[in-house]
C-alpha cells in the first residue's frame, strides 16, 4: 500500500528503508558492491533532489502511516513483501518476466567489454531492465568514427576513454543500477565478480582464454561474445556445462476444462468446445477438481499424446479408476530444461546447427562462421581492419577464409561465396547503428536469460547479414572515402551518395513511445533528416508516465507529465545536433487533417509508424496508400516483435492482411457464469465504471439541468431510462453518503449484494440440480456452481474490499477519509455498526401461472408512469441538497498504485472468484489483466527498430526491388527470427486493364453522377453504389437517389455527406461498387473526381 | 476479398435486395436499423422487431453489433439493453459472414432455438427450462405488448411520426428529415 519509489532516489530511500526494513535496497547495494571502480551518481542524484522532496511531501500527506510500523495496515492478499520491486516503474516488464525473474535480475552483476555502439546498446537495455550493476570496460578512446552508432557519445567526447565517456548518460537511465568502469587490461580473475560477461570486440585468442575460465568457474559465469561488422553480425553464448532453463518459452501454462474422461488404457480426455486446446504431444499435465475419477486429482504430472483441438489421450490406465462424473480442470506443467553448452574452443570447431533467420539465405551462416574467424586472423596479422573499397584487402580476407575452410576437414563447405566475403571485408570496420540496435536487443535478452533462466538461450551461434541493405547500384571505391564526419563509419559501408539521401529525407515518425524513442535515436545517429533539406516530424499526444521510463529511454524522472514528443525530440537533438526535428502533440486521425494536410503528406519521403494500436496503424496506412508514401511498420508484444514494409506499388498495404480481432468473453459468461479470473476482472471493471464513473456522471447530468435531463429520459421512456433514474435516486436518497461511516455502510451493503444476495438469487433460479429442457444438468462445464460468501470482519480480503470501496465512495461524495480506515480493527468496528437486512429471493420466476399475467402487467407496464414517479422523488431529494452539490466521477487509472482503483477492482474480482471457486490473483496480476497492460521490454523494442532501420536504407536508396525488402517476425524468448520477402499487392484485372490497391482512377471536368456512371459503363463496369466516406451518394436500390443523377458529384457530396472541402483542394475521392456484365463484383480503385 | 468499405456497401445492398426494410440514418453506412420478423413455428411469430446494426470500423473483420430496440422476452437477449448473447455474432464471427446471414440465419435460429444454458435473461431461461408453455405464453405477451408493427414504425430515437414508413419513404425521407430537423 505504501507508495513505492524508484530505489536510489536520494532521501526517499531512507524513509522507505525505515518503513520496510528492506535489505534489497540501493544503499546496501552501494555499500556491499564489490565493484565500485568508478561510481557515478552524485550529479544525477543532486538533480533529482528538488523533485523528490515535493514527491515525498505529497506522499506523506496522503499516507500518514509512513514512519510508524506499529499499526498493521490492510494489504491485499499476496501484496506483502513486494517492495523490492518498483512496480510502477517496471509494470510493463514485470508483465513479461514475473517477479522471480526480476528479483534475479536485481541481483546480477554484468560486465560489458567494448563500448562501441553495440556495447552502448547492450548496456542501455540491461540498465533499463534494472540489473544490480553494470561494469563497462574499454581501453580505447572515443573516435569520430564511433559517432555513427554510439548514442552516448558526442563530438566533445572524442579522445576520452570510451567507458568513462559512457558512464554519465547510461547512469541517467536508471539510478538504481550501479555503473562502474574498467579502463585497463582485463584479467580473467576479474571476471569472477560477474554473473554474465559480454564482449563486443575481443580477439578469438583472448575469447578462448576468458571463456575457458568462465566455463570452468564454479558456479559458471555466462559468457557472450558478439560482434557487428558492417551489415554482418554474430553472437556466441556459453552459459556453462549445465545450465537450467526454467521457462523455455515465456507462455502461460495451457489449460482446459474437462467434459469427460474414459475408463480406458490409455484414457481419452475430452474438453468443452469453448476454446481450442493448445497442448502438444509429450506435454505434462496435472488435474484438479475432477468429480468421480478422483484418482486424477493427486497432483501427479501425467504425459499426454494424440493432442487434438478438444481432446487428448493420457498415458494412464484408468480402467479401475472411479467413473468420471463431472468437473475438472487440466493444466500444463512446464518442465525445466537443462542445456549443456560447449566452450567456445570446442564449439567453434563443431558449431552444430546455426540459428537461421532467413530461409532465402540458408547457406550464409556457415560462410559467416568462417568469415568472422578469417577477419579475426586478418586483424591479428595486419593489426588493422580491411579498408572499405579495397579489393586487395577483400581478396586477402577471402584467401584467409579459404584456408580456414580447408582446415575444417569434413565440415568444409562447398562455396565460401567470395562476393559475400567482399561485402563483409569492405564494411568490417564499421559499427552501424541499426545493426547495433538489433544485436543490442538480442544480446541484452541473452544476458537476462543467463541471469534468470527465463526463456530459452541462444544455443550457441547466431549469424546474420543484411547485404540487401546496400545500395542497389554498385558503388565506386571513392564513394566510401571518409569525409571526416560523424557518419564516416556509415559512409564506409553505404557510400556518401546514400548518406546525402538520408540527410535530405523528410521523415514522419508517428508516435513517441517506446518504439518512437528508439527510432529517434537511430535516425539521429544515421543522420536521417540531418541535412539542410531534411526534416523530421514526430507527433504524439501523450504525456510521460513513470511506467514509461523502463524502456522509453529518452525520458527521465523529471520529465514525468511533460509531452512525450517534445522531450524525445530535444533528447534526440542532443544525440545529434544536426537533426532537423519538429515535435507535435497531435493524434494522427481524421480530426487532425488540418494539421497533417495534403501538403504535409505530399512532401514526405517516408513514414515510420511507432504506434501501439491497430486503428491508428490502419489510418496511417490509408494515408500512405493515398499519398503513395512508403510506410515502415513495427510492433512488439513482450519478447516478440514484428516489422512490415509497405512500399508503394511493390508490396501490399498494412490493412490488406489482418489478425483476427481479440476474442472477448461472451456477455452471459461475464454476467453470471464466470469460469476464470479474466471473466471476474472484466465484470469488476464494468462494475467499477458503473458505480464510480457512470452513476456519479448521471447524477451530475441530472443536477446540472434537471429539466433537460427529464425531457431526454421521458423521450427515451424505456427500461434503460428507468434504470438510470433508479440509480440516481439511490445515490441521492437511500444510499446518500454524508459521513465516512455512511460510505462504510454502503460498501458493506455492496458486498452483501454482490457476493451474497445475487448469488443466492442465481442459485435460487438455477438450483444445483437444475436441468435443461433436454435433461442435461444446467450447471455443467464450463459453468461453475457458485456459493454465497459469509461476510467476516476477520477476513483480510473482505476488509480490503470494504476499505477500497468506502474510500472511493467517499471520494465521489467529497468526504474526507479518516486514517483509521487502514487499521483493520477500527474498520471492523465501523462495519459492525452496519445493519444488513436478510435476503429474500425474488419469486417472480417461480412458475405460478395465475400470478404471471399480473406480474407482467405490473412489472413492465408502465415504464412511463414509473419514470414520472421517479422524477417526483428526485425533485424532493434535490431540494434537500446544498446548491451546487455535485458528485465526483472517478475514471479508472491503472498506473497509480495509491489511488485504490486497482485495490477495488482486484477485491471485486477476487470475491467473485471466491464465489465461483476460481483461483484468486494478486493485485499486480489483476492490474495486468484488468488494465490490459501490454507486456513490453526494451530488448525487443530496440531490435524491432534496428530491423526497420536496415529497411530504411533500402527505402531511401529508392532503387530496390521487392525481393530486397524483408518483413520480420521474431521472438527473443525462443529465440526465433523469421524474415521473409513482403507480399506483393494483389493485381486486379478487367478487360485490358489491371490495377492494384496503390492505383487511383481520375475523372476530370466536374462530372455529374450520371456522367460518372456512364464513364464506368464505357469500361464495361456497371456501378450500383457510390459512396463518399461512410456516406452513400447513390445506390440503385433507392428510387429517390435517381433524382440526384444529374447533380454534380461534388454537390451531392456536399449536400448528403456534408463534405467539407478545403478551398485548396480540387478533387474528392469516391468509392464505387460495380459489377461487370456477368454480374461479378469488380473491386475497382478509388476514383478522384476533379471539380475545379 | 473486396476492400472493407466496399464490403459495407455490398452487404447492405444484399440485405435490401433480400427484401429487408433498412432504415438508414442520413445515408450513413455505419449504423442503421433493420426490421426483423419473428420466425414462423416459433412463439415469436407475428412479432416485429427493430434491430439496431452498427458496423464497426474494422467490419467485416470485426463482428457487427446487433441489438433489439423494442423489448423481447428471450433467454439470450438482455431485457434491458436488447444486447444479444450469440456466439456467431460475437466470439465466432468470421469475415466470411455477412448481414444477410445475420438476418436470414443467425437471428431466426436464435429465436427458434433459444439456449437457456447460457442465459443473459436468467428469468426467461429458468422459465423456459421449467415450464415451456408458460414461457411461450410470456413470449407472446411480450410480442403483443412491445413488438407489433407499429412499435417498429415509431422509432424512439430517429422518428417522431407514428406512421409506418415504407422502404422507399425511409430512403427518400432522409434529406428532408435533416432539413426539417432542428439541431439537437
Amino acid at each position: 500500500m505504501l507508495p513505492r519509489k524508484r530505489a536510489g532516489e536520494g532521501e526517499v530511500v531512507e524513509g522507505e528503508s525505515e518503513n520496510n526494513n528492506n535489505s534489497n535496497n540501493i544503499k546496501d547495494i552501494a555499500v556491499t558492491s564489490p565493484i565500485k571502480k568508478h561510481r557515478f551518481s552524485a550529479a544525477a542524484a543532486a538533480d533529482l533532489t528538488a523533485n523528490n522532496n515535493t514527491v515525498a511531501i505529497g506522499n506523506n500527506s496522503s499516507n500518514h502511516s509512513s514512519g510508524s510500523v506499529l499499526e498493521p495496515t490492510i494489504m491485499a492478499p499476496g501484496d506483502a513483501n513486494h517492495n523490492d520491486i518498483d512496480e510502477d516503474l517496471h509494470s510493463r516488464q514485470l508483465a513479461v518476466y514475473g517477479r522471480e525473474t526480476m528479483r534475479l535480475l536485481f541481483a546480477s552483476n554484468i560486465l560489458i567489454s567494448g563500448m562501441n555502439g553495440l556495447g552502448a546498446e547492450i548496456a542501455k537495455n540491461l540498465i533499463l531492465a534494472g540489473v544490480k550493476s553494470v561494469t563497462l570496460h574499454d581501453e580505447g578512446v572515443v573516435e569520430l568514427w564511433d559517432l555513427s552508432s554510439n548514442f552516448v557519445f558526442s563530438e566533445n567526447d572524442v579522445g576520452k576513454n570510451r567507458a568513462l565517456a559512457s558512464v554519465q548518460k547510461l547512469q541517467e537511465l536508471n539510478n538504481a543500477v550501479v555503473i562502474s568502469t574498467l579502463t585497463t587490461k582485463l584479467t580473467k580473475q576479474q571476471l569472477s565478480h560477474f554473473q554474465a560477461v559480454v564482449f563486443t570486440d575481443i580477439s578469438l585468442e583472448k575469447a578462448f582464454e576468458f571463456d575457458d575460465y568462465c566455463h570452468n568457474h564454479r558456479p559458471p559465469i555466462s559468457f557472450i561474445k558478439t560482434e557487428v561488422r558492417g551489415l554482418f553480425g554474430s553472437v556466441f553464448c556459453d552459459f556453462g556445462p549445465e545450465f537450467t532453463v526454467f521457462d523455455v518459452d515465456g507462455e502461460d501454462p495451457h489449460t482446459g476444462i474437462i467434459a469427460s474422461i474414459s475408463n480406458d488404457n490409455p484414457a481419452l480426455v475430452s474438453c468443452v468446445d469453448d476454446e481450442r486446446l493448445e497442448f502438444q504431444d509429450g506435454d505434462l499435465v496435472v488435474f484438479s477438481e475432477v468429480h468421480g475419477m478422483t484418482e486424477l486429482n493427486d497432483g501427479k504430472p501425467r504425459k499426454i499424446k494424440s493432442a487434438r483441438p478438444y481432446s487428448f489421450t493420457l498415458e494412464e490406465d484408468t480402467t479401475n479408476f472411479g467413473t468420471y462424473f463431472k468437473g475438472g480442470i487440466v493444466t500444463q506443467v512446464k518442465q525445466p530444461k537443462v542445456l549443456n553448452f560447449k566452450p567456445l574452443r570446442e564449439a567453434l570447431k563443431d558449431p552444430g546447427d546455426f540459428l537461421l533467420s532467413d530461409f532465402s539465405k540458408f547457406d550464409h551462416p556457415p560462410i559467416l562462421h568462417i568469415a568472422f574467424q578469417a577477419l579475426d586472423k586478418f586483424v591479428s596479422e595486419l593489426g588493422r581492419f580491411p579498408v572499405a573499397g579495397s579489393e586487395e584487402d577483400a581478396q586477402k580476407l577471402t584467401s584467409i577464409a579459404a584456408n580456414v575452410n580447408e582446415c575444417l576437414g569434413e565440415g568444409k563447405i562447398e562455396d565460401i561465396n567470395p562476393k559475400l566475403l567482399r561485402h563483409f571485408s569492405f564494411g568490417s570496420r564499421a559499427v552501424l547503428n541499426p545493426m547495433a540496435a538489433m544485436f543490442g536487443g538480442i544480446v541484452g535478452q541473452e544476458v537476462v536469460k543467463a541471469c534468470s533462466g527465463k526463456f530459452h538461450p541462444l544455443f550457441q551461434f547466431f549469424y546474420f547479414d543484411s547485404v540487401e541493405s546496400l545500395p542497389a547500384e554498385p558503388l565506386d571505391p571513392s564513394d566510401f572515402k571518409p569525409l571526416n564526419s560523424r557518419y564516416d563509419a556509415q559512409i564506409s559501408v553505404f557510400g556518401s551518395k546514400l548518406q546525402k539521401k538520408l540527410e535530405d529525407s523528410k521523415v514522419f515518425i508517428v508516435g513517441s513511445g517506446a518504439l518512437g524513442c528508439e527510432f529517434l535515436k537511430n535516425v539521429a545517429l544515421m543522420g536521417v533528416s540531418c541535412g539542410s533539406q531534411g526534416k523530421l516530424t514526430i507527433t504524439d499526444d501523450d504525456v510521460i508516465e513513470k511506467s514509461n521510463l523502463s524502456r522509453q529511454f529518452l525520458f527521465r524522472d523529471w520529465n514525468i507529465g511533460q509531452a512525450k514528443s517534445t522531450v524525445a525530440a530535444s533528447a534526440a537533438a542532443s544525440i545529434n545536433p544536426q537533426l532537423k526535428i519538429e515535435a507535435l502533440q497531435n493524434r494522427v486521425g481524421p480530426e487532425t487533417e488540418n494539421v497533417f494536410n495534403d501538403t504535409f503528406w505530399e512532401n514526405l519521403t517516408v513514414v515510420i509508424n511507432a504506434l501501439d494500436n491497430v486503428n491508428a496503424r490502419l489510418y496511417v496506412d490509408q494515408r500512405c496508400l493515398y499519398f503513395q508514401k512508403p510506410l515502415l511498420e513495427s510492433g512488439t508484444l513482450g519478447a516478440k516483435c514484428n516489422t512490415q514494409m509497405v512500399i508503394p506499388h511493390l508490396t501490399e498495404n498494412y490493412g490488406a492482411s489482418r489478425d483476427p480481432p481479440e476474442k472477448q468473453a461472451p456477455m452471459c459468461t461475464v454476467h453470471s457464469f464466470p469460469h476464470n479470473i479474466d471473466h471476474c476482472l472484466t465484470w469488476a471493471r464494468s462494475e467499477f465504471e458503473g458505480l464510480l464513473e457512470k452513476t456519479p456522471a448521471e447524477v451530475n447530468a441530472y443536477l446540472s439541468n434537471p429539466v433537460e435531463y427529464a425531457a431526454s429520459m421521458r423521450d427515451a421512456g424505456d427500461a434503460q431510462a428507468k434504470d438510470n433514474l433508479e440509480r440516481i435516486l439511490e445515490c441521492l436518497d437511500r444510499e446518500k453518503c454524508e459521513t465516512f461511516q455512511d460510505c462504510v455502510a454502503w460498501a458493506r451493503l455492496r458486498f452483501e449484494d454482490y457476493f451474497v444476495n445475487r448469488v443466492k438469487q442465481l442459485i435460487y433460479t438455477f438450483p444445483e440440480d437444475a436441468a435443461t429442457s433436454t435433461g442435461a444438468p444446467f450447471w455443467s462445464a464450463p459453468k461453475r456452481f457458485p456459493h454465497p460468501l459469509q461476510f467476516s470482519s476477520t477476513d483480510p480480503s473482505h476488509l480490503h474490499f470494504i476499505m477500497a470501496a468506502s474510500i472511493l465512495r467517499a471520494e465521489t461524495f467529497g468526504i474526507a477519509v479518516p486514517d483509521q480506515v487502514k487499521n483493520p480493527k477500527m474498520l471492523a468496528e465501523a462495519i459492525e455498526n452496519v445493519i444488513v437486512p436478510d435476503f429474500q429471493p425474488k419469486e417472480g420466476v417461480k412458475i405460478n401461472t395465475d400470478e404471471k399475467d399480473t406480474s407482467l402487467s405490473t412489472a413492465s407496464v408502465n415504464d412511463e408512469a414509473m419514470i414520472n414517479e421517479l422524477f417526483y422523488k428526485l425533485e424532493l431529494c434535490k431540494n434537500n441538497l446544498p446548491s451546487g452539490f455535485r458528485l465526483k466521477p472517478i475514471q479508472f487509472e491503472k498506473d497509480d498504485d495509491t489511488n485504490y482503483h486497482m485495490d477495488l477492482i482486484a477485491a471485486l474480482a477476487n470475491m467473485r472468484a471466491r464465489n465461483y471457486s476460481i483461483p484468486e490473483v494478486d493485485k499486480l496480476k489483476a492490474k495486468f489483466i484488468a488494465g490490459r497492460i501490454i507486456p513490453a521490454i526494451a530488448t525487443s523494442t530496440a531490435m524491432a527498430t534496428g530491423l526497420v532501420c536496415l529497411e530504411l536504407y533500402k527505402v531511401l536508396d529508392g532503387a530496390h526491388k521487392v525481393e530486397d525488402y524483408r518483413n520480420t517476425f521474431a521472438n527473443l524468448a525462443l529465440p526465433l527470427f523469421s524474415m521473409a520477402e513482403p507480399v506483393p499487392p494483389k493485381v486486379m484485372k478487367h478487360r485490358e486493364m489491371s490495377w492494384t490497391v496503390w492505383d487511383r482512377w481520375i475523372l476530370r471536368d466536374n462530372p455529374t453522377l450520371r456522367e460518372l456512371i456512364q464513364w464506368l459503363k464505357d469500361k464495361g463496369l456497371n456501378a450500383y453504389s457510390i459512396s463518399y466516406g461512410s456516406c452513400l451518394l447513390f445506390n440503385s436500390m433507392f428510387p429517390k437517389h435517381k433524382e440526384r443523377l444529374d447533380k454534380k458529384v461534388v454537390d451531392v457530396a456536399r449536400e448528403v455527406a456534408k463534405a467539407e472541402l478545403p478551398p485548396y483542394r480540387s478533387h474528392l475521392d469516391v468509392v464505387v461498387a460495380c459489377e461487370d456484365d456477368e454480374d461479378n463484383d469488380i473491386d475497382i480503385p478509388q476514383i478522384s473526381i476533379y471539380y475545379r | 476479398m473486396s476492400s472493407p468499405s466496399k464490403r459495407r456497401e455490398m452487404d447492405l445492398m444484399k440485405l435490401m435486395m433480400s427484401d429487408y426494410k433498412v432504415e438508414m440514418i442520413n445515408d450513413g453506412m455505419q449504423e442503421f436499423y433493420v426490421e426483423f420478423n419473428g420466425p414462423k413455428e416459433s412463439p415469436y411469430h407475428g412479432g416485429v422487431w427493430k434491430i439496431r446494426v452498427e458496423l464497426p470500423d474494422a467490419y467485416p473483420y470485426k463482428s457487427p453489433s446487433i441489438g433489439f430496440v423494442n423489448k423481447i422476452y428471450h433467454p439470450n437477449v438482455d431485457e434491458m439493453s436488447g444486447s444479444v448473447c450469440l456466439d456467431v455474432i460475437n466470439q465466432t464471427w468470421s469475415p466470411m459472414f455477412d448481414l444477410v446471414n445475420v438476418f436470414e440465419v443467425f437471428l431466426p435460429q436464435l429465436l427458434l432455438y433459444p439456449n437457456p444454458s447460457d442465459p443473459l435473461n436468467g428469468e426467461a431461461a429458468a422459465l423456459m427450462m421449467r415450464d415451456r408453455t408458460a414461457y411461450e405464453q410470456r413470449v407472446k405477451e411480450y410480442c403483443e405488448k412491445y413488438a407489433k408493427p407499429e412499435d417498429v414504425g415509431a422509432a424512439p430515437e430517429e422518428k417522431s411520426s407514428d406512421e409506418e414508413l415504407s422502404e422507399d419513404e425511409y430512403a427518400a425521407s432522409d434529406d428532408e428529415e435533416i432539413a426539417g430537423k432542428p439541431d439537437p
